[in-house]
């Protein structure tokens, strides 16, 4: 489906923040976006690959904000916990606090809040060995260290959502399991008790090709629907594998004793839609898209209000030249049928979807455009109403995409996340962090020292920093 | 020069608690990532609005920074926020060397105090720096010859081949694909100088992850034509003790942390540290 694109033409004042970390302002701005890297001045000598970043929101308080990324403690490979952001302006200003149980930085983070009362809980791989720990903060400033909730080894890539219901909170953990029988690793951590207890609910149902692909991603609804989306691996050959793209359904939160069983497939009859089927994933745990690995883009995300409706990213390799595609589809069915690919994006990758209140859909990607020895790195924000027959285009960064070298993978993320809150969406990724307005069309705020004339990063003594991944928060306005 | 630092030396360190206040200066050294010369000006209170007040919060002009991370913004001048290690140990006025970890990082710097040294107002310094250097250097010493100690041999050689590693231990679960996946290598090392364990000539295998994956960020990688000195422990981590070399089984090893690695040149500062008691 070709979809008309809406012209973004509109000013924008960037929140003013002495002279020094504002960028002079660009023509053809969206009113009202925002985009803040989360790198605090106390850091400024920092140029590290701050890569894989992830947001979460207070729902009872929207100034409060815990975001993450591959960030280091500061002080070092001895430090025996690791940092996570934390605003409590709105995301204007970040400061970094070491409370994760993890030595120095997490293998893999994720976090969501709950609401009873607000607490965040995370999933973390932790440092050393990489066991899963299912962590808990009562208080997001607390100096204290997580509390540890749950933990086993033999996992990859916790996701974590949760809901509220009642006095207690649910937290549901997309993880993939390796540990799980006959090769259906596909898994969701469910706890219905605030995470004092969790247990593993197997979501695959078919046969597989040893195991699912990493990315188990939940998603949940007021009404306490809960979907999951997961690769069904069923064979591969050489690099490349022949995947399944699933989406399971639970109508009563996991609540149940064999719970994600209320979608079935018609052609097998089994729990699970497929939404396609043998597509070619591309598994490359090499830089092979602008320094970046592919092998596991996915996300879903339902609209909270009206649960029947329901949006699905992934990426693959469709086989005309690209190195990777997302691709985007929807039911308004409660995943019984899904559209054919509403936006099919080539070379991109990190695709997270949010659905606002009016339903109006948000879609951030990054994508490699240009060609080889100029290519850049492009993030995106796609919005729209009526299921991408229009939507609205938002460049919020476009860097270049062979500098900085990677100095490990993922280069800028697995993932990047995207949520919504109100009337705006608000989100996180990572790129390159010259200081260069060109480089940000929407604007950009920067906490750490930054010379924009000479487009050059300062420590905290003046001395020029070298160019690195940093995370940039962002929050732009729903479409009415 | 040196009385001035016999002086410091003889000030009474200031710890909280009887036990710690046995705590030498290495040990203070070996607990801190931020260490700076500062004076304190105000109590109770903090420099940053990120950090609660407390009383145990205190405000330091920092006088002169010692020893701090490369990515940590701070330079004589600056205020940080310590929270101290004891309620009421430090008055307004007091200058010290100031021994602390990196609490929370924010529009400045929030540090936890491990230690303080009160000086005579002014500190020199000079003194301080050089004693702090000094105590950094018995504190890297310890940890190396720690390592040194935990090593089953250590060695100073060259690389001479790396190859895939091929675990032959039974697996026992089916091999996973993840992006975590260590992609175990094997440098084989030509031995030129046995300094425990090994001898001149021998050829030793050692596995390391050849992933470039974030789990593995800071482990040593080998590169053929690499020379150096090597701790090397026996592997305990892929699940295959042993690896073939020339047709025979032998031990393989690894060198999973930093420290595994050292210069070639690092040698005779090994072979120094083994004879020290």
């Amino acid at each position: 489906m070709r979809a008309r694109v809406i012209t973004v033409g509109v000013a924008l004042c960037v929140a003013c923040k002495g002279s020094e970390r504002e960028v002079p302002k660009p023509p053809a701005k969206l009113a009202g976006v925002r985009v803040v890297d989360l790198i605090p001045v106390s850091l400024s000598g920092e140029s590290w690959q701050d890569a894989e970043p992830f947001l979460a929101l207070y729902a009872s308080n929207p100034r409060l904000m815990a975001a993450s990324a591959f960030t280091p403690n500061p002080g070092g490979s001895a430090s025996a916990t690791a940092p996570i952001f934390v605003s409590d302006d709105g995301g204007d200003s970040w400061t970094l606090r070491n409370t994760l149980p993890s030595q120095t930085m997490t293998a893999d983070i994720t976090h969501a809040v709950g609401g009873n009362p607000p607490v965040l809980y995370a999933g973390i791989m932790k440092v050393p060995d990489f066991p899963l720990n299912e962590l808990k903060a009562n208080d997001l400033f607390s100096p204290a260290t997580m509390r540890l909730q749950g933990f086993r080894a033999d996992i990859d890539q916790p996701f974590v959502r949760t809901s509220a219901v009642g006095n207690a909170d649910r937290v549901y953990i997309g993880l993939n399991d390796f540990d799980a029988p006959d090769g259906r690793t596909a898994t969701v951590d469910v706890s219905l008790d605030g995470g004092t207890t969790y247990t593993s609910r197997r979501i695959e149902t078919r046969n597989t090709a040893g195991q699912n692909g990493p990315s188990i991603r939940p998603a949940v609804a007021q009404d306490h629907t809960v979907y999951v989306a997961y690769f069904g691996w069923r064979s591969n050959a050489g690099a490349d594998v022949t995947s399944d793209v699933v989406v399971v359904r639970d109508d009563s939160g996991a609540t149940g004793a064999t719970p994600f069983r209320d979608l079935v497939d018609p052609s097998d009859h089994l729990p699970g839609r497929l939404v396609a089927t043998h597509v070619t994933i591309p598994w490359s745990n090499a830089p092979t898209l602008g320094q970046e690995r592919i092998g596991s883009t996915l996300s879903i995300a339902v609209d909270a209000l009206h649960s029947d409706n329901v949006y699905l990213a992934w990426a693959d390799r469709v086989g005309t030249g690209d190195i990777y595609t997302v691709h985007v589809r929807r039911s308004t069915d409660r995943g019984a049928t899904w559209s054919s690919d509403l936006r099919t994006l080539t070379n991109a990758t990190d695709a997270s979807l949010a659905v606002s209140t009016n339903g109006t859909v948000g879609l951030l990607y990054q994508q490699v455009t240009g060609p080889a020895g100029a290519s850049r790195w492009v993030t995106r924000l796609e919005q729209s109403g009526d299921g991408f027959a229009t939507h609205q285009d938002l460049v919020l960064a476009t860097v270049p995409a062979a500098t900085p070298p990677f100095q490990f993978l993922p280069y800028i993320g697995d993932y990047n996340g995207l949520l919504t809150r109100g009337n705006q969406f608000l989100g996180i990724f990572s790129a390159n962090n010259t200081p260069d307005s060109a480089n940000f069309p929407q604007g950009v705020v920067y906490q750490r020292r930054v010379d924009f004339p000479t487009h050059r990063l300062l420590d905290g003594s003046g001395a020029p920093v070298a160019v690195s991944i940093d995370p940039f928060y962002f929050s732009v306005p729903v479409l009415p | 020069m040196h009385i001035r630092s016999a002086m410091l030396f003889a000030v009474a360190l200031s710890f909280p608690g009887a036990a710690v206040a046995q705590m030498s200066r290495a040990a203070l050294v070996k607990q801190s990532d931020i260490i700076f010369i500062g004076t304190v000006t105000q109590v109770g209170a903090v420099a940053v609005p990120e950090v609660p007040p407390s009383d145990r919060t205190v405000v330091v002009r920092v006088d002169q920074v010692l020893e701090k991370p490369a990515p940590v913004a701070l330079t004589a001048g600056d205020s940080v926020t310590v929270e101290t290690a004891r309620a009421g140990s430090l008055k307004a006025g007091i200058q010290a060397t100031f021994y602390t970890t990196g609490w929370i990082f924010g529009r400045g710097v929030a540090v936890r105090e491990v230690g303080h040294e009160p000086g005579q107002s002014p500190v020199a310094t000079a003194d301080a720096r050089e004693a702090v250097a000094r105590a950094r250097a018995v504190v890297n010493d310890a940890d190396l010859k720690a390592h040194i100690q935990r090593a089953a041999m250590v060695v100073a050689g060259r690389v001479e081949q790396v190859r895939p590693a091929e675990l032959t231990a039974a697996p026992t679960r089916p091999r996973r694909i993840t992006e975590h996946d260590p992609d175990w290598q094997e440098a084989i090392i030509q031995v030129e100088d046995g300094i425990k364990g090994a001898q001149a000539g021998e050829q030793v295998v050692v596995r390391f992850p050849g992933s470039s994956d974030v789990a593995w960020v800071g482990t040593p990688k080998f590169a053929v034509g690499e020379e150096g000195t090597f701790l090397l422990h026996k592997d305990s981590t892929t699940g295959s003790p042993r690896t073939m070399i020339a047709g025979r089984s032998v031990p393989a090893y690894t060198a999973l942390h930093k420290v595994d690695v050292l210069s070639k040149q690092d040698a005779t500062r090994v072979r120094d540290l083994i004879k020290k008691p």
